[in-house]
């Protein structure tokens, strides 16, 4: 089952209000997926507690199996 | 729910060991490259660690590190009883120099120079990225 970027975009950004997300297929297969993200929810974390957020925003994806693997990127 | 005995066990090790790495394989034979990648950044540092297997015990290990640090995939770095991260944090906090910071020591110099103390030899050293051996 092919993740859907937009979705999972989208539950980032609601997630974290203020925040633009681009998700991006980096191997073409739908499972491993790359998160370009910027928040203000950032600001004073650090580096884990800023990707563990992302990752809560779409753990459901994980939980059920759509994303495999997904690099986190934050833009600062 | 994470088994207790074994959540007990790793609060101990992180608590005992100032740098820790859970990973897939062992420093010398890693068996995923991303746990191969943070083991090179670790080795590029200098510095001593603690590193243990996850894979003869995986599932029961994630369900551990999930409980005590949220977090559910290996590698994981901890250093003074913190989670650092995995392998992209690792390697991003290794580029900015935070890295050093975070171990205390110096960062190391762009192109690694050869050991002034080490033995003559035609090639110089180099841990191997991938090797097998007996157990």
């Amino acid at each position: 089952m092919a993740a859907d970027l937009n979705e999972l975009k989208g539950m980032i950004e609601s997630a974290l209000p203020g925040s633009t997300a681009e998700v991006i297929d980096e191997t073409g297969t739908g499972d491993h997926l790359r998160a370009e993200v910027s928040a203000p929810q950032f600001e004073g974390r650090s580096r884990i507690d800023q990707h563990r957020l992302v990752k809560a925003a779409v753990r459901e994806r994980f939980d059920d199996g759509t994303i495999h693997a997904l690099t986190i990127k934050i833009l600062d | 729910m994470a088994d207790q005995e074994l959540t007990d066990r790793v609060r101990e090790l992180i608590a005992e060991n100032q740098v820790l790495l859970f990973m897939k394989g062992t420093p010398s034979a890693p068996r995923c490259g991303f746990s191969m990648r943070t083991v090179q950044v670790l080795d590029s540092m200098g510095v001593e660690y603690g590193a243990i297997d996850v894979l003869p015990a995986l599932q029961p290990l994630r369900e551990v590190t999930s409980e005590i640090s949220d977090w559910e995939t290996f590698p994981q770095l901890y250093v003074n009883g913190e989670l650092l991260g995995g392998c992209d944090i690792v390697e991003e906090m290794f580029d900015n120099g935070e890295l050093a910071e975070a171990l205390g020591v110096e960062q190391p110099a762009e192109t690694e120079p050869a050991a002034p103390e080490a033995p003559a030899s035609d090639e110089p050293y180099k841990s191997p990225p991938m090797s097998i051996e007996g157990s």
